[in-house]
């Protein structure tokens, strides 16, 4: 598929269904231009293509021909993403004109008001100035959930605002800590209009604000840059590297040898847990739940089953064998009533955290957690208090995040059928028995009374 | 095994709708009690018998051959009770007022037994056609030959009702459905499907359907909903709870309804049904009556129910995974009966609770045990 | 004739129950009985009943008893048996009495017949005080080489829970007792309730020992079935809408005791405790079991929504079924 021919085929699609789009879209307030959305679009066209290259090309043309693209803004930016799927299935830019024709005409019949939230990308204030390509870089892997996770994207993030610390020069007559968050804000904004910013992104970018704004006028350039560079790294560190520590020694105490560990999808702390009380030498087994469209357990049946083979130990003068590896069993979400009678704990793992202690987590999280407490097993929650996010969410469906369907689709398009595939749910706290957190175990409702939890301290 | 020579073309049948029954090659519930129901005409129309206790016994013996075949299908045994329900009501009507009336008197443990539900007792319909001589020595096909007709009348009652059974479950569904409402589905059920589609004539609103891993027989049903004009949503499992707080009202199938008033159905339910019962959403199940099955979910676990194949869940291309890793896939899941708010069935709707009483109804009690 | 002191000799037998016995006193005062017409007949037994009932401490399941023979009684067809004289219709339900009485023993095999489907191999069983279709069952899941283990609760005060552990460790099933005050610890390790019955009511609900209904609304809270063994003959047209709507509450049951009569008691056993006696026990001497089971109800009610099935001998009944039963036998 040529860039060129799917680019001008989009264009007149577009605008087509601006009408009903920008009518059927009061939230599409806001007009500021959106290159984003449409070199969000392209760059998926793009995919076979070198795409980071090409991009790093286009940024700066772009800009300049968006003025049509505002009112084609959030909706149809997702008829777009799924005319495009559609595209490169049928590989037919008139099928897909009219599929989409289509689709706006259902979408305007069913005005179905209570998805229209779904989909919606954060519009940042215009993207100018520079994007550093290694912000380019991983905007491509946030969009193509390579980098995937809470923790991951965290760190990603941070650890490519210091190369963008470093290469960032103050221009004349401006002081770094005035001018830097300027250059950072449309870095950021490009990364979430790649995707969604997680909160852990959030707290951290707001730690960097700080430090930024904080930082001594009179200090030398460099020095500052290695000093923001230093806390970032503290950050890291602390709040994630140390606190996952932490709480894999606190959730290791309450793995006892003969366990039936449940956990859905995956979470990086939930598999350090797993793998660290396994090399405690503690003999329980594993149920891994899973269920599409990310399948994420895949993953950590993968790291749980390829653990480091412990070696032949030595123990009281006699040679123990090394322990045969984590019993694993694999099942998909519906299976789950059949087998959560047989598990003695579950531990999930969060993408945050709510003051009124509600877990915002990866969709399905709700759904272990509901099984878990109706037949009275212990859910423990493992989340670092830097995912703690102020405020109180009711509802997993208010604020979500749809996968992107060109990534997660399965079946070509049909009228009136749409596919939607959201990716968190949230779970309420009643269903939670404890939080594991790097301050110790402590029930979701107490959340809001730890200090550290709201990332209040200095990096 | 029996191993009786398939000779005669009626054991013929019977024994290939039971190599058909064991191999899957008929699934489904509906299409089980078809086929079930034309083996047992041609058995009772070929069959020579003298008595209504001979009757019975061949009528028993082919179910029992049958219901081995495939246990985990119950409509099979459904309608072979059914049957011999319906034989029975048939006789009882044909020698009213010629066979004595077996009540020997009054007792204590009959007057108990009032309590027991029965339907009432249905005024006979006609004329009874001559007297039934049973055991005749003279004449042993007289009997057979003057209850044949009837049974065919009764058997193509049950058939009728079979093959209407989609229509009659739909006739409700505008009472059920209103105006933009969301309606959450899973699975592939065709009695859904004609329900959600029937409803729609009337009625504009919105289907969300879970894919329903692994066999994602959701993908097929939205598909179906979809080209039928119904605004369709297809969303992973995974969405379930997310979803629930904005979802109407839950529309489940059923594989078999228990004498509990709890169910059998394709898993993924159990888990819709808890989820809706945290949002108290009212969740309905639409079952034909041939559905109902003398039973009780003896054990509260998957383990009585059915597995399926793992590779659906885990496929070979995950080879270094495959053989680490036990993976689960059951079929079924049991979902209890307060879990269920109504069942629409094509004789009218119902709570769980009655669903003992329709039992008793439509079964004898002797049969429980083919 | 006595009817109470008939009752008590019925209920010497092990196997009778006190329905049974409660049948078989009513169906002997029938014999006795000069009535000359049904209205007598019936007004002689509702009077035995009332002197059964008053002399009874836990009138419930020997009512259940009264209430079934009295209503037979009344709907008998006069003309069943056929030119007879009122004497002989007399004999004749007195020879009912007793065919119903021996039939009724044979319901507990029955029901054990139903219940042990239900048992699955392995299974961790809780059941409360004693009960001889309980008993039944858990024999008749063992003989049918069934591996289960059961926890029985000391049932305070009769503690008859001893009395179930020591017969079912005679035949090799594994048996701990359990405080009453242990069953939600216990709760998690056990896959089903089973008990039996005093009499099952028209709500669909259960009347049992005291403990009954702890013991179901802790099963319900853990997800675990709660399941009831009734004969038939528990069948009992009551509604009671809450414990002290049944007919064994007395206004003695939970009463506070006023200070004085506290003090006075004290007093009492000051006076006559020697003072060995005083400092071993101190003031706990007033409080004695018996002391404490004086002021405690004997049964109580469990809550249609807290039973899972009950078994009995005309089929497994869900609480509604019970209450359709109960509804269609008597109206």
């Amino acid at each position: 598929m040529a860039a060129t021919t799917t680019s001008t085929n989009e264009t007149p699609a577009a605008s087509s269904s601006q009408p009903s789009a920008s009518s059927s879209q009061p939230n599409a307030t806001s007009s500021q231009p959106s290159q984003k959305s449409m070199s969000k679009a392209e760059r998926r066209e793009l995919q076979e293509k070198q795409r980071a290259a090409k991009l790093a090309q286009k940024q700066q043309p772009q800009t300049g021909d968006t003025p049509n693209k505002p009112k084609a803004k959030p909706k149809t930016d997702s008829a777009q993403r799924r005319g495009s799927g559609a595209a490169e299935k049928t590989q037919s830019s008139g099928v897909d004109a009219s599929a989409m024709d289509i689709e706006t005409a259902t979408n305007k019949s069913r005005s179905l008001r209570i998805f229209s939230h779904f989909g919606l990308t954060k519009h940042g204030h215009g993207v100018k100035g520079d994007i550093h390509p290694c912000i380019i870089r991983l905007a491509l892997q946030f969009s193509e959930f390579r980098i995937c996770g809470a923790n991951a994207r965290c760190i990603a993030t941070l650890t490519a605002f210091k190369t963008v610390i470093q290469d960032y020069t103050t221009p004349p007559n401006n002081t770094l800590s005035r001018h830097l968050m300027t250059h950072l804000s449309p870095q950021i904004t490009h990364l979430v209009s790649a995707r969604p910013m997680s909160v852990t992104m959030g707290n951290a970018i707001r730690q960097l604000k700080l430090e930024i704004s904080g930082s001594d006028i009179d200090m030398p350039e460099q020095d500052a840059k290695d000093l923001l560079c230093q806390k970032i790294d503290d950050y890291i560190r602390d709040r994630i590297i140390i606190a996952d520590e932490v709480i894999q020694d606190l959730a290791c105490k309450k793995i006892k040898d003969g366990d039936v560990i449940l956990t859905y999808a995956r979470s990086s702390v939930v598999e350090k847990v797993l793998l660290s009380a396994y090399k405690e030498g503690k003999r329980f087994s594993v149920i891994a739940i899973d269920s599409r469209p990310l399948l994420e357990g895949k993953a950590l049946l993968q790291a749980l089953t390829s653990a480091p083979p412990v070696s032949w130990t030595l123990s009281r003068d006699s040679l123990l064998p090394p322990p045969p590896p984590i019993p694993c069993t694999y099942a998909l979400l519906p299976a789950l009533p059949s087998l959560i009678t047989e598990a003695t704990t579950v531990i999930l793992g969060a993408h945050s955290l709510h003051s009124n202690g509600a877990v915002f987590s990866r969709a399905g999280t709700a759904l272990v957690a509901m099984m878990a407490k109706q037949h009275s097993v212990p859910v423990l929650v493992c989340c670092e208090t830097y995912k703690f996010s102020e405020g109180v969410m009711l509802d997993g469906f208010g604020k979500n995040e749809l996968a992107p369907s060109h990534l997660f689709q399965t079946s070509a398009q049909t009228p009136n059928l749409e596919i939607l595939n959201p990716l968190y749910d949230l779970t309420p706290p009643s269903s939670i028995t404890a939080v594991v957190t790097e301050v110790g175990l402590i029930p979701p409702s107490s959340i809001s009374s730890i200090p550290m939890a709201l990332g209040r301290i200095t990096l | 095994m029996t191993s009786e020579p398939a000779n005669t073309p009626t054991q013929r049948a019977v024994e290939n709708l039971a190599w058909k029954l064991r191999r899957r090659q008929i699934v489904g519930s509906r299409a089980t009690a078809l086929e079930t129901l034309l083996v047992l005409r041609q058995v009772i129309s070929k069959s020579r018998f003298s008595s209504m206790e001979q009757l019975v016994t061949i009528i028993r013996a082919v179910g029992r051959r049958l219901v081995e075949a495939q246990p985990k299908e119950h409509s099979v045994g459904n309608t072979v009770r059914k049957v011999l329900h319906h034989i029975r009501e048939e006789y009882h009507t044909a020698t009213k007022g010629t066979a004595i009336e077996s009540s020997s008197g009054f007792s204590i443990s009959k007057f108990v037994l009032l309590g027991q539900p029965r339907k009432q007792s249905a005024p006979a319909k006609a004329e009874s056609k001559g007297t039934l001589k049973e055991n005749d020595p003279d004449d042993p096909d007289s009997f057979a030959r003057s209850l044949k007709p009837v049974l065919m009348e009764a058997i193509q009652d049950v058939l009728d009702e079979l093959e209407t059974v989609y229509d009659n479950v739909s006739k409700s569904a505008p009472n059920h459905i209103h105006s933009d409402e969301i309606i959450l589905t899973l699975g592939m059920s065709k009695t859904v499907e004609h329900f959600l589609i029937s409803a729609a004539h009337n009625r504009n609103y919105t289907v969300m359907v879970l894919e329903t891993a692994p066999s994602y027989g959701g993908r097929d049903m939205a598909k179906t909903l979809a080209a039928a004009g119904i605004s369709t949503f297809l969303v992973p499992d995974s969405s379930l709870f997310g979803l629930m707080s904005r979802v109407n009202k839950v529309i489940l199938g059923a594989h078999a309804i228990l004498a509990n008033g709890g169910m059998f159905a394709i898993t993924g339910s159990l888990l819709a049904a808890t989820a809706a019962h945290e949002h108290c959403t009212p969740v309905v199940v639409c079952a034909g009556q041939f559905k109902l099955t003398p039973l009780w979910n003896l054990y509260h676990e998957y383990g009585a129910l059915d597995f399926s194949d793992p590779s659906q869940v885990l496929g070979f291309e995950e080879g270094s995974l495959v053989d680490k890793v036990d993976v689960v896939n059951p079929f079924y899941d049991y979902v209890q009966p307060n879990l269920i708010d109504a069942f629409i069935t094509n004789d009218g709707d119902h709570p769980p609770t009655s669903i003992y009483r329709l039992i008793k109804e439509t079964y004898d009690d002797e049969d429980n045990e083919l | 004739m006595d009817i109470c002191a008939t009752y008590e000799r019925k209920l010497q037998d092990e196997q009778i129950s006190p329905p049974l016995a409660a049948i078989l006193s009513l169906s002997e005062l029938c014999a006795t009985s000069n009535a000359g017409t049904m209205f007598e007949l019936v007004k002689a037994l509702n009077e035995g009943a009332d002197s059964l009932r008053r002399n009874s401490s836990n009138p419930i399941s020997l009512n259940a008893g009264c209430e079934l023979f009295i209503a037979f009684v009344t709907l008998f067809p006069h003309d069943s048996v056929p030119s007879a004289s009122f004497s002989e219709l007399k004999m004749e339900l007195v020879k009912q009495g007793e065919t119903y009485v021996r039939q009724a023993l044979t319901y507990r095999s029955k029901i054990a017949e139903l219940g042990v489907d239900f048992i699955k191999d392995d299974s961790v069983i809780l059941t409360h005080s004693y009960s001889r279709v309980v008993m039944e069952t858990l024999m008749l899941a063992h003989q049918r080489s069934k591996r289960i283990s059961v926890f029985v609760t000391e049932a305070r005060p009769r503690g008859l829970g001893v009395k179930t552990a020591e017969a079912l460790t005679a035949v090799g099933i594994p048996c701990t007792v359990i405080l009453d005050s242990a069953v939600a610890y216990a709760m998690e390790k056990v896959d089903f309730v089973l008990v039996g019955s005093e009499a099952v009511v028209e709500s669909g609900g259960l009347i049992n020992a005291i403990g009954s209904l702890n013991i179901a609304i802790i099963a319900k809270a853990a997800n675990k079935p709660f399941y009831a063994l009734a004969e038939s003959y528990k069948f009992h047209r009551l509604f009671p809408l809450s414990q002290y709507d049944l007919p064994s509450h007395n206004p003695r049951i939970l009463s506070f005791p006023t200070p004085i009569e506290k003090d006075r008691t004290a007093e009492k056993t000051l006076s006559s405790a020697s003072p060995n006696f005083r400092s071993a026990s101190g003031a706990l001497s007033s409080t004695t079991q018996e002391e404490i089971a004086k002021n405690n109800p004997d049964v109580d009610y469990t809550r249609p929504d807290l039973i899972s099935l009950v078994f009995s001998d005309v089929g497994s009944l869900t609480p509604s079924g019970v209450s359709q039963y109960l509804v269609g036998m008597f109206h």
